[in-house]
């Protein structure tokens, strides 16, 4: 019997184990480099105009509001603790909704602070951070009695604002799942009224309505589910991916040390 | 003679390569795949409809020009037709019809004119949107689409009688920008009304040579009181002012108005330094003394907005009886008013903030409460049931 193709076997054993070492080498040099922990680029660099230039938008009560000489709100805080983390100063450039992205795209503003949801039809121009606020719908309803999902409404009463989102996802449920009574009200709190009287057995509001009506009602012992999701986010410009990177990490250290916690209780 | 064919099919495979056999299998499998995808929803025309209204002054501002959908441009406009609306506005970007100079893409303006045609409602087009080639400094990538260099105001006059003779007949009124005393809406610079005036002039004439019976709308400004000097814009009564005395006057057979009420009824008595739906009345006073005095103008955004968050936004509630009552409002009182259109009836996607609140329909088509409500008005129906709960406890 012929030993060649054996030798060739081996050979090409060889050869491909020598090439799968080097790429596993290759590899794991790749990951172990990319876990050291460099400095990134230094502050000035990242905010070449030597301090964090916020857009905002002050119209959006308890996110930020404008006086006739100051801003106060949420992500006013929020935009004030960022650059305390980052170590640096930092200025608000109050403007129209219609202007913030545009803003950012003619370099006006670093960022933009200003209950703005990832839109997808922004991405090419725009990197979001995580999210720092859910303000979707919740449905609220008494402890004792929970409604987590539209599913449990069946034969219940759901109280909403009538011609608010709310009416909008009560009549896509309605649709949906077997009938339940609706209760449209002038405004938001009178539906969350009616379930803390007991006229109705669930409230549908955004989650920023319920957050500063069970302020006022803190021993009512309440649910609250998010039955849909608007998250916000921070926005700056694409090709500023190490800025983008120090606020992402500066937000998520407020995150952990629980200061965004903190300056949330202290509005919502 | 079958078995000859037989035999030369054999012949015939031997020859072709393996490979050729599984391309053409490969292929068959391809095209029997594409012919069972689902096609696409189709938009047809369909009968030539008419606006049944009462109320002819009732107009919206639409936005279908980013819609990619040819059934949902069709489906908003069945729908405004139904509502009792015979005039839309409508933005037709230069920055989408013209990419490259000298080359037009109508297509997307094409299929909105076609459709609003066939559904019996009439178009106001805004102009604007400057497309790259046209920006001095494109490469540097920090001017925005709004910034039109003087440079570059010929070609744009250019492009706006290209439109008006394209759609002669059929879309006859032009608004020439959009509140130019923005910093924002002007390319981010300083708001110039003497520059504005030297781009209505620069657009007047080519787009009547273009189409004779086309009525040029001076744009309309934002409401705004920013002072003299501020870097976001200028107060829009000194800015038309400012506008007059720059000689623009001979340059607009229309004035454009934006008139919003904000937190304010539309019966609240307007002032220089208030913000409110009849600050209409304080630029139509200014255009009084300086313009023809039958000069028209057209409301081509306005209404209320109701936003849970928004410091300048109402209840839905309220947001439905203002606008009716705006609508009553302006037929009793303005005999200067050619339309009054209210903004907007649809988005193709949501921007998930306060612009959202002033829709009449969601994306995914969900009829507002407000429609309904100016529906009954523009078609003379009788409305009477209560629409919400009264407040527990009462």
């Amino acid at each position: 019997m012929d030993a060649r193709p054996w030798r060739l076997a081996i050979l090409s054993l060889i050869c491909a184990l020598t090439v799968w070492i080097w790429a596993l080498g290759g590899v794991l040099f790749w990951i172990r480099w990319n876990a050291i922990e460099r400095p990134g680029p230094p502050v000035r660099e990242l905010f070449p105009y030597g301090e964090m230039r916020i857009g905002v938008d002050a119209s959006n009560p308890p996110f930020a509001v404008a006086t006739a000489d100051d801003l106060f709100g949420f992500e006013i805080d929020l935009g004030r603790a960022l650059a305390e983390e980052i170590g640096i100063s930092v200025r608000f450039i109050n403007m129209g909704y219609d202007g913030l992205y545009d803003s950012i795209r003619a370099d006006q503003v670093d960022m933009v602070i200003s209950t703005l949801t990832m839109d997808p039809l922004r991405t090419n121009d725009v990197r979001y951070t995580q999210p720092y606020f859910d303000a979707g719908l919740v449905l609220v309803s008494p402890s004792s009695k929970p409604i987590v999902t539209m599913s449990n409404l069946s034969n219940q009463v759901l109280a909403y604002e009538y011609g608010s989102d709310a009416d909008s996802a009560a009549r896509l449920w309605l649709r949906r799942i077997q009938p339940f009574e609706t209760r449209p009200y002038e405004l938001p709190q009178y539906a969350l009224d009616a379930v803390r009287l007991g006229d109705a057995d669930a409230a549908l509001v955004d989650a920023t309505t319920a957050r500063l009506y069970l302020r006022d009602y803190r021993d009512w012992s309440v649910q609250m589910n998010y039955v849909t999701s608007i998250p916000y986010a921070i926005a700056l410009r694409i090709n500023r991916w190490n800025t983008w990177e120090r606020v992402s990490l500066a937000l998520q250290s407020l995150s952990d040390n629980g200061k965004l916690s903190e300056i949330l209780k202290r509005w919502l | 003679m079958m078995s000859l064919m037989f035999a030369k099919f054999r012949t015939l495979k031997t020859h072709i390569p393996r490979w050729w056999i599984w391309y053409y299998r490969a292929l068959l499998a391809g095209i029997i795949l594409t012919s069972l995808a689902p096609v696409g929803p189709r938009a047809p025309l369909g009968m030539p409809q008419t606006v049944e209204t009462v109320k002819p002054e009732v107009c919206i501002h639409t936005r279908l020009i980013d819609e990619v959908y040819e059934w949902k441009i069709q489906r908003s406009l069945q729908l405004i037709r139904e509502m009792g609306a015979n005039t839309i506005v409508e933005f037709f970007p230069w920055a989408y019809i013209e990419r490259e100079k000298g080359n037009y893409d109508w297509a997307s303006a094409d299929m909105i004119a076609r459709h609003a045609r066939n559904q019996g409602i009439k178009i106001i087009a805004r102009m604007g949107l400057v497309p790259g080639w046209a920006r001095s400094d494109q490469e540097e990538g920090t001017t925005t689409l709004n910034y039109l260099p003087e440079d570059s105001f010929d070609d744009f006059a250019t492009f706006v009688a290209a439109f008006a003779a394209r759609y002669a007949g059929e879309i006859d009124q032009i608004i020439i920008w959009n509140e130019p005393n923005l910093s924002f809406e002007w390319g981010y610079r300083a708001v110039d009304p003497a520059g504005y005036a030297r781009l209505l002039q620069a657009v007047y004439a080519p787009a009547h040579a273009a189409n004779p019976n086309v009525l040029i709308l001076a744009a309309p400004l934002a409401p705004t009181l920013e002072p003299q000097g501020s870097p976001n814009g200028l107060n829009d009564l000194l800015y038309l002012e400012a506008l007059y005395q720059a000689g623009a006057a001979d340059y607009f057979d229309v004035l454009a108005v934006h008139t919003y009420g904000f937190t304010e009824p539309p019966e609240a008595e307007p002032g220089e330094n208030i913000l409110n739906f009849r600050r209409a009345e304080l630029l139509h006073d200014i255009m009084q003394r300086y313009d023809n005095p039958q000069k028209p103008i057209s409301i081509t955004e306005s209404g209320w907005n109701d936003s849970p968050r928004w410091t300048k936004a109402v209840r839905p509630a309220q947001r439905i009886q203002y606008t009716i009552n705006a609508f009553q409002y302006a037929e009793q009182n303005w005999d200067w008013l050619d339309k009054l259109c209210v903004w907007v009836f649809r988005y193709p996607a949501p921007t998930f903030s306060y612009p959202d609140y002033f829709t009449f329909v969601t994306p995914d088509f969900q009829l507002k409460p407000i429609y309904y409500a100016v529906q009954a008005y523009a078609r003379g129906w009788e409305t009477s049931e209560s629409l919400w709960m009264p407040a527990p406890g009462d």
